[in-house]
């Protein structure tokens, strides 16, 4: 492959493609890993209490509401 | 269509196409995601099972490990869909 096809439109394509999918990815993986420690505090059981489930879904969405109050603060 | 595969003339042996350099980077952001996610699990669950560590696993501690897993890997489809499904 000569150095000209590293330029190629379509390989720049999947290369966005990629890095914003590793970004969400790292984004879900640093969300699950914080939720599981606020909201799983006992031993893991052999299924989510509806509590526990609703605390990690909880928590996903108020991460994210939380990082849209941050960022028009930051913006003001 | 393809302008990649064009037969060679200067008699370089070059073998990779752009496709084989996607394939490739793929497989290696799948493993390195893999690797990641391997690490998480163990340090959650080591903190979850293992809390006084003796000469052997115990079997409590071996199937506290298992629910460990396959919750840690629940807790991340129902965090991945929260992300996704914000309905407000």
């Amino acid at each position: 492959m000569d150095s000209s096809a590293l330029n190629s439109p379509e390989l720049q394509r999947f290369l966005n493609q990629e890095k914003e999918k590793a970004m969400v990815s790292e984004m879900i993986g640093k969300l699950t890993s914080a939720c599981w420690d606020k909201c799983i505090t006992g031993t893991p059981g052999s299924k989510f209490s509806s509590s526990e489930s609703t605390c990690l879904a909880n928590c996903a969405q108020r991460y994210m509401d939380m990082s849209l109050i941050i960022m028009k603060r930051l913006q003001q | 269509m393809d302008s990649f595969s064009s037969p060679s003339s200067t008699g370089s042996s070059s073998k990779f196409s752009p496709e084989d350099l996607m394939d490739q980077l793929k497989t290696q952001l799948a493993q390195a995601y893999a690797e990641e996610f391997l690490e998480t699990v163990r340090g959650k669950c080591f903190d979850k099972c293992i809390t006084k560590p003796g000469s052997s696993l115990s079997g409590s501690e071996d199937s506290c490990i298992s629910r460990c897993v396959e919750r840690y890997i629940e807790a991340t489809g129902i965090v991945g869909r929260a992300l996704f499904n914000q309905s407000r």
